[in-house]
């Protein structure tokens, strides 16, 4: 049987929305189709970028830019604070689309999703059936999208990367790390600047060298908890699509700028983190029972802590009060600079739920986060934040995808 | 300091005092005990600054003084000893002990050093029996919260009034309240919030049901004094405002069940082998018969990947058809502290909590919230 699976050749699609929220404002008022368009919030305000139209983008625009800068270089452009719950929608049918062709989706945000197709051959060859989900996207719901076919999930993501606009790449099996090879290492998921900018001292820039990297060197400088990304280099990446509904966690990190000992800063993020995860978790119907907190430090050490309670959660304030004790405890054991903060929700249950005794206080807190979850529905997730976040949207974390 | 005194009493002494030997602490020295002369006997005492305890033991004083040493190479050592007539004699901050053919020396820290064991006198002062005491304490203690998110959940709320005393626990999803009798009255109403791991170690001294207890309250309310034979223990107190738990008792029911406790400690225990690997869920259906008596209760429970499991017990059943669901564990824990051989289960809806109470005595409330979850 081992065997057999080993054998199993997967056919993954990685299919992503191009220049998702400004397409959904084209779509609605076609009047902006071909113009420059920006969608992140007026040009005078502090805000950054959200999105840009691929005419905004030839001017050198593009998405975490601050909205001022953006102004200055592409003055003609129309900016547009957007709208986060006709975003919501348009991703449904976007989804439910996907839907139609296999049931092992993985949805990575609005706007893309990995599919695996593999034994879905009676649709046609992978190449038919990318090509007639494109169509039926453009059809029913007027956005573009391109797609990567790989035979696994990375491969498939850089594919649709570089194929946009409006694209379509298929990597055949045996020829992944070929077609990685030339590439820049940051066309790699997971390598963000800092990464690219410790491997570019290390001599390394495309990812045929990071592939090529002796083991023990690559070791020695990352630890083994990032073994993986030599191994997505070399176009390897057994992970599989994790089917939504099916998730066994939810997790969010991030890399920081700059190392940090900040605790103020870290238990600003783990308040922003649990914030998303605790409206993912209510967005689902789900708690969940375990709180995992990921900490990686200057060297790359990385350490996992978890938190186990009898009742499952999913109260943004539950998730923050753990997140916060696991990380009081890691750093009185270990104080030293961190450089990627993460914090992840698991062992999840869904449909049981243990009432409390003083529901005053628990049914006060649910109508908090159900309030803040109606207003996120309407104006987006950052049209309101607690005090913490709200400090850390505006010094750090400012149009970073977390 | 120079004395003599029996292996068993000093080794008896020493696990007396042990559970208040600090383990993980930033003040090295409450690692110690502290071993002193007093009265013409040795006394033993320990704090971890939550809990004190002090013990004395019969001891043949030669020189008075005292010391401190490391409480575990102390009680090791001394526990290993034979039963024999120890001596224990202090030159400069070196605890010299000899039993028969066995010698030590431990280095000690001057006993000046050592915190303040709280000396609490003048208060409110009453008696209870030990046995009456240990009742309540292990039938309330248990529902306190073990996490230390809302402090004063930690503890057992501890009411006196007249000659009752009441004791209540809450951890936030059961509540459990015990009434019993004071030996001495007391003048005026008093409420203190006792921390259940104080009453978990004060239950573990009580060895003899007859004793009386004495206990004092200091004048602060800061503070507490459990005084048994040759033992006293001083607990701080939980600052802030118990919940009042009297509203949360449910007043009416809709179902009645009494059950035999032992035929419903097994179900329970069934369900639960099958509840492990879900949040606990035990499911219970209480269904009327054609008489009281024809009634019955099922529980069960059900594992996504492994199966399910159905127990029925007979019940006396008075009201309509009911179903809830409960954490296993919190059933578990409530009935094994009964004594009785049957409670009644008295039930409104399925998103109300559930009380559970002993037949035959009427002192004892326990309220259990249910688990919401799809039928």
């Amino acid at each position: 049987m081992a065997e057999c699976k080993e054998h199993l050749q997967r056919t993954i699609f990685h299919i992503d929305l191009d220049a998702f929220f400004v397409t959904v404002e084209q779509v609605l008022d076609p009047s902006l189709a071909g113009k420059p368009v920006i969608v992140g919030g007026r040009p005078g305000s502090r805000g950054v970028v959200a999105s840009a139209s691929y005419e905004a983008r030839a001017f050198g625009v593009h998405a975490a830019m601050p909205l001022m800068r953006a102004r200055v270089i592409c003055p003609e452009a129309v900016f547009l604070t957007g709208h986060y719950s006709k975003y919501r929608e348009y991703s449904d049918v976007f989804m439910s689309i996907l839907s139609d062709y296999s049931p092992v989706i993985e949805s990575g945000g609005l706007d893309e999703a990995y599919l695996d197709v593999t034994g879905c051959e009676n649709f046609g060859s992978g190449q038919a059936l990318a090509v007639k989900i494109k169509q039926r996207v453009k059809q029913e719901s007027g956005l573009i999208a391109s797609v990567g076919i790989a035979p696994c999930k990375v491969v498939a993501k850089v594919a649709s990367d570089l194929s946009k606009p409006d694209g379509l790449i298929e990597i055949l099996s045996g020829q992944e790390r070929r077609f990685l090879s030339p590439l820049a290492v940051s066309k790699l998921p997971g390598v963000g600047k800092k990464t690219a900018a410790v491997l570019r001292s290390m001599g390394i820039v495309t990812i045929s060298q990071l592939a090529d990297m002796p083991g023990r060197l690559f070791l020695d400088r990352f630890g083994e908890g990032m073994l993986w990304l030599q191994q997505h280099a070399r176009g390897i990446d057994d992970s599989p699509v994790e089917a939504r509904g099916e998730a066994k966690s939810i997790s969010r990190e991030i890399t920081f700028e700059k190392d940090t000992s900040d605790t103020r800063l870290l238990t600003a993020t783990l308040r922003y983190f649990a914030e998303k995860l605790g409206a993912e978790l209510r967005e689902s119907e789900k708690q969940a029972r375990t709180i995992g907190l990921k900490l990686r430090y200057a060297d790359f050490d990385t350490v996992n802590r978890q938190l186990s309670s009898r009742l499952p959660t999913d109260m943004d304030d539950d998730i923050f009060q753990s997140g916060v004790h696991l990380l009081e405890t890691a750093l009185a054991r270990k104080g030293r600079p961190v450089r990627l903060i993460g914090l992840e929700v698991s062992n999840l249950v869904a449909g049981e739920k243990q009432l409390s005794l003083f529901n005053a206080v628990t049914k006060k807190k649910e109508k908090v986060d159900r309030a803040v979850d109606l207003i996120r529905n309407k104006y987006g997730f950052d049209a309101i934040h607690t005090g913490y976040a709200i400090e850390l949207r505006q010094n750090h974390l400012d149009g970073k995808k977390e | 300091m120079k004395l003599s005194c029996l292996q068993e009493n000093l080794s008896k002494g020493l696990n007396t005092i042990s559970r208040a030997v600090a383990t993980r602490t930033t003040l090295p020295i409450t690692q110690n005990v502290l071993i002193s002369t007093d009265q013409s006997q040795l006394k033993l005492a320990a704090t971890n600054l939550e809990i004190a305890i002090s013990c004395w033991v019969g001891a043949k004083i030669e020189n008075e003084g005292s010391i401190t040493v490391p409480a575990r190479v102390f009680s090791d050592f001394i526990t290993s000893l034979p039963s024999d007539v120890i001596s224990l004699d202090l030159k400069h901050h070196t605890l010299e002990i000899k039993c028969g053919r066995y010698e030590a020396r431990i280095n000690g820290l001057d006993a000046a050093d050592f915190p303040p064991i709280p000396q609490v006198g003048d208060g409110l002062y009453t008696k209870v029996q030990a046995e009456e005491l240990k009742q309540s304490i292990s039938q309330v203690a248990f529902a306190a919260a073990a996490d230390e998110s809302r402090p004063v959940l930690t503890g057992v709320q501890t009411e006196f009034e007249g000659s009752k005393m009441t004791m209540a626990a809450a951890d936030g999803f059961r509540l459990a309240v015990r009434r019993s009798n004071l030996l001495s009255p007391v003048k005026d109403k008093v409420a203190m919030i006792i921390p259940a791991k104080a009453y978990h170690e004060l239950n573990r001294l009580m060895t003899e049901p007859d004793q009386e207890i004495e206990i004092t309250l200091n004048a602060q309310k800061s503070q507490v004094l459990f005084k048994l034979k040759n033992i006293e223990m001083v607990s701080q107190l939980i600052q802030g405002t118990f919940p009042n738990y009297t509203q949360l008792i449910p007043q009416t029911y809709s179902t009645r069940a009494r059950i035999d406790v032992a035929e419903f400690q097994r179900a329970i225990k069934m369900a639960s082998i099958f509840a492990r690997d879900g949040s606990g869920i035990a499911r219970i259906v209480i269904t009327p018969g054609a008489t009281p008596e024809a009634g019955k209760m099922t529980i069960t429970a059900r594992a996504d990947e492994i199966g399910d499991n159905v127990g029925e017990i007979d019940a006396l059943v008075d009201g309509e058809t009911a179903k809830i669901a409960f954490n296993a564990r919190y059933l578990s824990d409530v009935l094994s502290v009964i004594r009785q051989a049957q409670v009644s289960v008295e039930l409104t809806t399925p998103s109300n909590p559930g009380v559970i109470r002993p037949i035959g005595v009427d002192n004892y409330d326990h309220v259990v919230m249910p688990m919401f979850v799809q039928w």
